[in-house]
């Protein structure tokens, strides 16, 4: 063993190397800490508690958003802005355009087989 | 018996001073790489590509062919990656890229990217994906490439996506398919922790929609992670902590976790179905899943198949892709079982040897 290798004090621990120790602790633990959450994950109480947490979210902070969004569509509808609502929709109807597009494209691609990309 | 006894020899001598310097430099140096692998974005999907087609968020590449024309294969070939992530996975980073492997076999190749879907495409369905988009996308991609046939590649949801397709226009001039851990069959509804928790009555997707509509990204991420805690909230990282002196390994590590970083939302449309109609009833292979009002006979699908499934998969656990091979029209189909998990199979060390080579020699049997 070299002089220089620090780890070939007391079989491998090595008081100055900054992570050694932690990672000895780790490897010891995480084996048994990944199977036994894996076996916890898939039990039908964490499951049930789950669905349960993120019900109670969505419900508990339904309110306040329905609250937001209702205000903010009235404070946008004041200032003659648009809201997200009609942005969405218009989006949708600019995505039908554009099926119809291509799909145009396509019959003039038929039509002039010739016709480049 | 006779016993050997030996005292492991045992150092007292002190390091010396320039030795923990020494190690706490590096261990500085070490760190200051682990931090940029974590938090800045490595260069992925490199491989030149153009833009041929676009529809709402939707985009279709053509990869710019690295074979002289007479070397090609005549049959183009489309991946289809799924809804909630990036493709980039398919062109991870130069020298470890399925996309540049398969230009180098002398392909045609497509990729779709569906895009992130943004609030107005909430309503956004399977019946769109696969019957709106997929086949204007099979035009096009027949218009550029000039073929009126066609090879697709399924990966995921977008294996879901495909073999809908594949069976609903059985006539679009698709010859081969390839699915990769493709959901499909929910019979078993302790395989999996997806399906085991969305199959939980308090859990509601309907709600999830109604609230939020789309699902956001970081939920669907969190979903899976949790499938599999220690190891992606803590095992991924100590495995890079681990090899940070590799750096063949850190620069692996990187491209993969770039990619998963880079989240995006799901269609809420398309999430109610996947957990009402298929995780909840099954319906895809019960024969009762309609789109547009057309059910989808999985009978009807008769392109050559090749089903990959990954044995360790715990997102679309093996039992989820293999009763499909029963029950499709395929006269040549071919189910091929890969040791590693559901991305690992295409973009681990593994893949290159294992998965990329069979898939290509299946397919370029059929591609003549």
């Amino acid at each position: 063993m070299s002089k220089s290798d620090p780890k070939a004090n007391n079989n491998g621990f090595n008081p100055f190397d900054p992570t050694g120790m932690l990672k000895g602790m780790r490897d010891s633990n995480m084996d048994a800490w990944a199977k036994m959450m894996v076996e916890f994950v898939n039990t039908e109480a964490y499951a049930e508690s789950t669905g349960a947490m993120l019900d109670a979210w969505l419900t508990t902070s339904g309110p306040l958003r329905k609250a937001m969004e209702k205000s903010m569509a009235q404070a946008l509808a004041e200032l003659n802005l648009p809201s997200r609502d009609d942005i969405s929709r218009l989006a949708e109807r600019l995505t039908h355009i554009e099926m119809r597009l291509d799909d145009m494209e396509a019959q003039i691609d038929e039509a002039l087989p010739t016709r480049s990309q | 018996m006779a016993t050997t006894e030996s005292t492991p020899e045992v150092n007292n001598e002190f390091p010396s001073f320039s030795d923990v310097c020494a190690q706490w430099h590096k261990a500085a140096e070490n760190w200051d790489k682990f931090h940029r692998a974590l938090t800045t974005d490595a260069k992925i999907a490199q491989t030149p590509k153009q833009l041929v087609w676009t529809l709402n968020k939707a985009k279709l590449y053509r990869y710019t062919p690295v074979v002289p024309e007479e070397e090609r294969k005549p049959i183009p070939f489309l991946m289809v990656f799924a809804i909630m992530n990036r493709p980039h996975v398919l062109d991870l980073r130069p020298g470890h890229s399925f996309a540049e492997y398969m230009l180098r076999h002398g392909y045609d190749l497509y990729l779709l990217d569906w895009g992130a879907p943004g609030p107005e495409d909430k309503n956004m369905k399977f019946d769109d994906y696969t019957l709106e988009y997929l086949p204007r996308v099979v035009r096009k991609l027949k218009k550029v490439s000039g073929s009126d046939q066609f090879s697709m590649l399924g990966w995921c949801l977008g294996a879901l996506i495909s073999t809908m397709y594949a069976a609903l226009r059985p006539d679009d001039g698709l010859k081969n398919l390839i699915l990769l851990t493709a959901p499909l069959d929910f019979e078993n509804k302790d395989a999996g922790g997806f399906v085991r928790w969305s199959s939980d009555p308090a859990f509601n997707a309907d709600i999830i929609v109604e609230k939020l509509g789309n699902v956001p990204g970081e939920m669907i991420d969190n979903g899976a992670k949790m499938l599999k805690p220690i190891e992606n909230y803590f095992g991924s990282f100590t495995m890079l902590w681990d090899n940070i002196e590799k750096p063949g390994s850190v620069e692996a590590w990187h491209a993969m976790n770039t990619w998963v970083r880079d989240i995006i939302p799901m269609a809420g449309g398309a999430y109610k179905q996947l957990i009402n109609e298929l995780y909840k009833e099954n319906r895809l292979i019960n024969g009762k899943m309609k789109l547009r009002g057309e059910t989808v006979d999985l009978k009807r699908l008769k392109a050559n198949l090749l089903n990959v499934i990954a044995q360790a998969d715990h997102i679309t656990p093996p039992c989820q892709s293999e009763r499909i091979m029963d029950l499709v029209g395929s006269e040549d189909k071919e189910l091929l079982r890969v040791r590693g998990g559901h991305i690992g199979i295409m973009a681990g060390r593994g893949a290159e040897k294992n998965t990329w080579p069979h898939m290509e020699s299946w397919l370029a049997e059929r591609s003549g």
